[in-house]
C-alpha cells in the first residue's frame, strides 16, 4: 500500500510535467495542424538559457521568467520565419520542418552549452516532506510542479475563454479564412499561439530538469510521453491531452515501480501503440474527424 | 459605392471572370445572377481579398481594394456572408457575433452593434449561448448576415443566402435586409442562383455566364419581362 501510495504520486508528478508537453502540442495541432516534434528540444533550449542565467548568480525565479520569456519567442520566431512559409503546402512539409528544428537544437546546444549531463536546481527542497514524524510521499518541489502546471492551465484556460484576444486565437485556429474576413489578423494569431505553447513547454522542461538532468537530448523522453498522452486524448482536446498525460504518467511509474524502471520508456511506446491500434482518434475524441 | 472595373480572375489557366464590371451605389442591392460555374462566388472571394485577380480594379469609395488583405479589407467596411453561412460551429452564437466586431476600437459601440443585430434577429436571442453547430439553417443564416452587420460595414456581400432555407423564411430575412439597406445606406451585392428571391429585393441585377456580364438591367425590368426572364434566369 505505501509503495502503491508512492508510485501514484510520482506518477501525477510526471504525469504534470507530461500534461504540459501535451497540452503545447495540442495548442499548436489545433492551431496549425502540426505536430511540433521541436517542442521537446525548445523546452531543452530554453532550460540551458535559464541554467546560465542561475549560475551567473541570478536567482532562481529570475532564471524561471527569462526561460518562459524565451519559450514564448522562440515559439513565435518558429512560426514566423520557419512554419509560415510551408504553411500552405502538405502538411508533411511542416511536419519535416519541426523535425529538422529538433535535430538543429539538439546539435547547436552541445556547441554552446557543452554536452555534459547537468544537474539543475530546484526553487524549493526535493526532499519528502516531514509531518509529526512520518514521511509525506511528496516533496515541495513536488507540489510546486503539479501547482505550477495547474496554475498555467488555468491561466489558459482563462486567457482563451474569458478574453477577446482568446476568442480570436480560437476563431483563427478553428476557421482561419473565416477569422480573417471577419478582420482578425490570423497570421499574428498564429505566431502567439506557438509562443504561448512553447512557453508552456519551457515550463515543462524547468520542472522536468531537476529529475531528468539536463542534456541535449533531455526532454526527448519527456515529449514521448507528452505525445502519447496528446494522442490519447484525441490531440483536438486540451481536457483530454492533460487526463491522457497524467494516465501516461502514472502508468509509467507503476510499470517502473513494480516491474523495474528499465521498462517504463518501453510501457510508454506499448501504449502509444495500443491506442493508436485501438482508438486512434483517441479516447476522448467524440466528433468526427476534422478534415486536415 | 461599391466600383468593379475589368476584373479579370483566373485559376491556373481556366478564366473564371473576364473584365467584369459593375457598380453597387450606396443604399441599393445589385444582384448577381447565374448558373453554377458562372464565377459569382469567385466575384466576392476577390473583393473580399481572398482571391487575387489578374488585373482590375475594386474600389469602395476612394479606397483601392486589389492589392490589400482580407482582414485589411473587411477593416475598410467590407463585410462579407460567405457562401454556406460561414458560422464557427465550435463557437457560441453570442461569440460569433462578437466575432464581427473584434477589430474595432470602441468598445461601447461593439456592445450596442452586437445588440442591434439580436434586435434585428430575435430567434438568435433565445440562443445566444448555444453552440452555433446547433442552429437550424436559417438561424445559421441570421447569425452570418447579424455577425457581418456587427462591424457596421458600408458594403455587404450575400453569397447564395437562400441556400437550403425554406421560402417563407428566406422572404422573410430577404425583407430584413432591405430595410437595413436604406436606414444604412448599405451598398449590397447579392449573389443568387435563385433569381426569383434576389430579383423581388434588388435594384439592378446583372446576370454572369461563363465569367462574363451578359446582361445588365433594373431588376423590376428584368422580372418584368418574360422574354428576358426565360433567355437568362430559365423560369
Amino acid at each position: 500500500m505505501r509503495l502503491f501510495v508512492i508510485y501514484t504520486v510520482d506518477g501525477i508528478t510526471n504525469g504534470a510535467v507530461y500534461a504540459a508537453v501535451a497540452l503545447a502540442l495540442v495548442m499548436i495541432w489545433r492551431a496549425t495542424r502540426i505536430i511540433n516534434y521541436a517542442q521537446g528540444a525548445m523546452a531543452m533550449f530554453t532550460t540551458y538559457i535559464a541554467l546560465i542565467v542561475i549560475r551567473h548568480g541570478a536567482p532562481y525565479w529570475l532564471g524561471f521568467v527569462i526561460a518562459l520569456a524565451a519559450g514564448l519567442v522562440i515559439g513565435a520566431a518558429t512560426e514566423r520565419i520557419l512554419v509560415r512559409p510551408v504553411e500552405s503546402r502538405p502538411p508533411l512539409n511542416a511536419v519535416i520542418l519541426s523535425l529538422g528544428v529538433l535535430i538543429l537544437l539538439e546539435a547547436i546546444a552541445p556547441m554552446l552549452f557543452g554536452g555534459q549531463t547537468q544537474s539543475f536546481p530546484t526553487p524549493v527542497s526535493n526532499i519528502d516532506l516531514v509531518a509529526g514524524g512520518t514521511t509525506l510521499d511528496f516533496s515541495p518541489f513536488d507540489l510546486f510542479t503539479v501547482g505550477a502546471v495547474l496554475v498555467a492551465m488555468l491561466l489558459l484556460f482563462l486567457v482563451f475563454q474569458r478574453t477577446t484576444l482568446g476568442l480570436r486565437m480560437r476563431a483563427a485556429a478553428f476557421n482561419p479564412e473565416i477569422a480573417r474576413i471577419l478582420g482578425i489578423r490570423v497570421g499574428r494569431m498564429l505566431t502567439l499561439g506557438w509562443g504561448l505553447a512553447a512557453l508552456l513547454g519551457a515550463l515543462a522542461g524547468m520542472l522536468a530538469a531537476p529529475s531528468v538532468y539536463l542534456y541535449p537530448s533531455n526532454m526527448d523522453e519527456v515529449l514521448v510521453f507528452g505525445f502519447t498522452g496528446a494522442i490519447i486524448g484525441g490531440l483536438e482536446s486540451p481536457v483530454g491531452a492533460v487526463a491522457g498525460a497524467v494516465g501516461v504518467g502514472l502508468a509509467l511509474s507503476y510499470v517502473s515501480g513494480y516491474i523495474g524502471s528499465d521498462l517504463a520508456p518501453l510501457g510508454g511506446f506499448v501504449i502509444l501503440i495500443v491506442v493508436l491500434m485501438l482508438r486512434p482518434q483517441g479516447l476522448f475524441s467524440f466528433g468526427t474527424q476534422r478534415q486536415v | 459605392m461599391l466600383e468593379i472595373s475589368d476584373l479579370t480572375v483566373a485559376y491556373g489557366g481556366v478564366v473564371a471572370l473576364e473584365n467584369v464590371s459593375l457598380s453597387v451605389p450606396e443604399g441599393s442591392i445589385t444582384a448577381v445572377l447565374g448558373a453554377n460555374g458562372a464565377g459569382k462566388t469567385t466575384l466576392v472571394r476577390t473583393i473580399s481579398g481572398l482571391v487575387k485577380p489578374r488585373h482590375g480594379s475594386v474600389m469602395l469609395g476612394t479606397q483601392q481594394l486589389i492589392g490589400r488583405s482580407p482582414e485589411a479589407i473587411a477593416r475598410l467596411g467590407v463585410g462579407h456572408v460567405p457562401e454556406g453561412h460561414g458560422i464557427v460551429s465550435e463557437l457560441t452564437v453570442d461569440e460569433n457575433l462578437r466575432l464581427g466586431g473584434l477589430w474595432r476600437r470602441d468598445r461601447a459601440d461593439q456592445r450596442v452593434a452586437i445588440e442591434e443585430a439580436y434586435e434585428l434577429f430575435p430567434p438568435l436571442r433565445v440562443r445566444r449561448s448555444v453552440h452555433a453547430s446547433n442552429l437550424s439553417g436559417g438561424e445559421r443564416q441570421m447569425l452570418s448576415i447579424g455577425r457581418a452587420m456587427v462591424a457596421r460595414p458600408t458594403a455587404l456581400l450575400l453569397d447564395e443566402p437562400s441556400l437550403g432555407l425554406a421560402g417563407g423564411l428566406l422572404a422573410q430575412i430577404m425583407q430584413r435586409l432591405a430595410t437595413l439597406v436604406t436606414e444604412r445606406k448599405l451598398s449590397v451585392l447579392l449573389i443568387e442562383q435563385n433569381a426569383r428571391s434576389a430579383l423581388s429585393v434588388a435594384d439592378q441585377a446583372v446576370v454572369l455566364s461563363l465569367g462574363k456580364v451578359e446582361l445588365r438591367d433594373s431588376a423590376e425590368r428584368l422580372a418584368g419581362d418574360d422574354a428576358l426572364r426565360h433567355a437568362y434566369l430559365g423560369f
